[in-house]
């Protein structure tokens, strides 16, 4: 267990208790007098949720406790060694242009925006060689259309 | 009933039927040939076209398309010391040695014929069990299923990542996002956030292609970026002795082939174990009963041959809960589920009463994905062995494109889009702070399952939760659940606590 456990599993305790007290009572219907009532399957799962979360929590808590005492600097280096290195702008790079693509999609044109799309991919990917990435970006393009349009009868945005 | 069986047979041997299984085995092997691409993500990307297919074709091509990927799994294994999916991970240690030998050859025959042997054993077990399985599942009541569903979720929690309560967060958060919609009973949405759009609640397809797929691409490109792409070093030597596998080979393997197809049909057959379990417990078995231990991690065939058969035996055996219980063995089959409903059929024990003839055409499609992985293996091989080299700056882009269209294609629908983006968000996230993303599909696909079984509880109960003590089934059921907590729970606590010692 880690500091970093600790913000995970608090976090996880209060958007459960969240839902548990806010989000579930507010976007549930009522129970209509027969059967079982709307709320029951997400109260149970969230109310799971939230009692293995605290209770992480409590057994983090008593370890630390009960742990021999080290030196600071020691528990710093372990807890930042352990802990997977998120990538946000790596992340963010492949979403962001996977959101506008629809939005471009539909004021663009679907060739165009998948061209200029699978240009930008590549280029993200570490593809340098220009006439590789137009040959790829036309080729992706044109062989989805024509396979979604033509070949499985979609509606193209 | 013969005349459904021999009508099934016959549906599986349609032309079109065949051709879909065929073009499923070469998308298999090519996906699971290119590492970092496995089955259930080459399944995930496959299941929107499966909506323009007939229910028996469809299934038959994602069969094929996981088959196919079992045994393309070990060949970036064999040549690159990379294995495709995990659970080729083992195959890599006899199958690279032998490749650097010069015998890539003899090492990719020894796969191929290990995973078809396997293959066929475990659909032939399917095939026996499957249906008086079946039978005797028929007499389980919604408290059994409901308590059933708790114990599959509880193994598969389990067994996946390092802490069971994150394994069990995940499944929990699972069945939560399967309440998303329109509720039964009153007919009313259900946390859609006012979004009309989640009124008919969410489908495997964002899901399946956002956490398989997408998130998976994420993490390899940054994994790429630091580490580089592995050498390939393709060497085939044409001595005879070097390409092919002699009788006394076969001989010398016949009883680890076997003994491995037993141990991963088995280990296929319990929920959540998977193929990778399989795997490295049967080259463990074949390692302790062999005359020549030492030999293996040498360039051993024996230990492919057990790797293999074991891997591709769990394909059809995880298809044996599914059939009988309704619960997936392990996520492929829980996408299968999926392709099911998408084709009006919920899989369970009733299927093989109202659904006979299309269970029959199943079994029918998985003996000839067998035959057809044969031929396309021995026909293929060395064409198979230039997709490693598919340069990955060509190969994700293309791959992110094909979530992209992929998810939009299932409902023509941008939402569909954004929400598969979403997954993958969560989906990075979960994988980086070890939440299972499995445990959340599974949960999610039997989320109607357990709610129905729930109600059906309640209702028959009359609001009064004594109903369980009443059924003894149950009542094991639940505590084998309980068992399964605390002794994962305490592995697993004395597990971090031996690491701890040490570390300090």
């Amino acid at each position: 267990m880690t500091r970093k456990d600790n913000f995970i599993y608090g976090g996880i305790a209060l958007c459960s208790a969240a839902f548990l007290f806010w989000i579930i009572p507010a976007y549930t219907p009522e129970y209509p007098g027969y059967g079982v009532a709307a709320a029951v399957l997400p109260n149970v799962t969230v109310g799971f949720i939230l009692a293995l979360s605290v209770l992480a929590l409590a057994m983090n808590i008593f370890s630390y406790l009960s742990a021999k005492p080290a030196s600071p600097e020691k528990n710093l280096s372990e807890d930042s060694g352990k802990a997977a290195k998120v990538h946000l702008r790596h992340l963010v790079s492949f979403i962001v242009p996977s959101v506008l693509l629809m939005y471009a999609m539909m004021w663009i044109g679907f060739i165009p925006a998948a061209i200029a799309f699978m240009l930008v991919i590549q280029y993200l990917c570490g593809q340098r060689k220009p006439v590789t990435i137009v040959l790829v970006a036309l080729s992706a393009a044109f062989l989805v259309y024509g396979a979604m349009r033509y070949g499985l009868g979609a509606p193209m945005p | 009933m013969l005349e459904t069986v021999i009508a099934g047979f016959i549906d599986s041997l349609q032309p079109i039927n065949l051709l879909f299984v065929l073009v499923g085995v070469i998308a298999g092997v090519i996906a699971g040939a290119i590492p970092g691409i496995n089955g259930p993500m080459a399944i995930a990307l496959c299941i929107p076209l499966s909506y323009y297919m007939s229910p028996l074709a469809a299934i038959s091509f994602l069969v094929g398309l996981n088959k196919g990927a079992f045994f393309g799994g070990s060949i970036s294994g064999v040549l690159l010391n990379t294995p495709g999916t995990p659970e080729a991970a083992a195959t890599t240690w006899d199958g690279y040695p032998l490749c650097v030998q010069g015998k890539g050859e003899k090492a990719l025959r020894a796969a191929l014929y290990g995973s078809v042997t396997g293959d066929f054993f475990s659909t032939v077990v399917l095939i026996l069990v499957a249906a008086p399985l079946a039978t005797v599942a028929l007499y389980m009541g919604p408290p059994e299923i409901f308590a059933l569903i708790c114990l599959a979720l509880t193994i598969i929690a389990g067994l996946g990542e390092a802490s069971l309560t994150r394994g069990l967060i995940a499944a929990a958060a699972g069945i939560l996002i399967g309440t998303i919609g329109i509720e039964s009973v009153s007919a009313l949405p259900r946390l859609t956030f006012g979004l009309y759009q989640l009124e008919r609640g969410i489908s495997l397809i964002p899901i399946g292609i956002g956490m398989l797929a997408f998130s998976e691409i994420i993490l390899q490109l940054e994994r790429r970026i630091k580490a580089g792409s592995p050498e390939c070093t393709v060497s085939f030597s044409s001595k005879p002795e070097d390409r092919y596998i002699s009788w006394a080979e076969w001989r010398g393997s016949a009883k680890t082939l076997l003994r491995s197809s037993i141990a991963g049909t088995v280990v296929g057959a319990l929920p959540g174990l998977g193929a990778p379990v399989a795997s490295f417990f049967a080259y463990d078995q074949a390692k302790k009963n062999s005359k020549t231990p030492e030999e293996f991690g040498k360039g051993k065939l024996e230990g492919i041959f057990a790797s293999e058969s074991a891997n591709s035996s769990v394909v059809a055996a995880s298809l044996i809960p599914l059939f009988t219980l309704g619960i997936p063995g392990n996520v492929a089959a829980a996408l299968l589920i999926g392709a099911f409903v998408v084709h009006g059929m919920i899989p369970g024990p009733l299927m093989f009463e109202q659904n006979a003839q299309f269970i029959y055409g199943i079994y029918g499609s998985l003996i000839i994905a067998s035959g057809m992985l044969l031929v396309v293996g021995r026909v293929g091989l060395t064409t198979f062995c230039k997709v490693v080299k598919a340069p990955p700056a060509i190969l994700y882009p293309c791959i992110i494109f094909t979530c992209i269209m992929g998810s939009y294609l299932a409902e023509f629908s941008t939402f569909d889009v954004t929400l598969m983006l979403f997954f993958a968000f969560v989906a990075y996230f979960m994988r980086k702070f070890d939440f299972s993303h499995i445990c959340l599909i599974i949960g999610f696909i039997l989320a109607p399952i357990w709610e129905t079984a729930l109600q059906q509880v309640v209702i028959a109960s009359e609001h009064a939760p004594y109903m369980f003590f009443t059924r003894p089934v149950a009542m094991a059921l639940m505590a084998i659940t309980a068992y399964v907590v605390i002794k994962t729970g305490i592995g697993k606590w004395k597990s971090q606590n031996i690491e701890k010692n040490l570390a300090a």
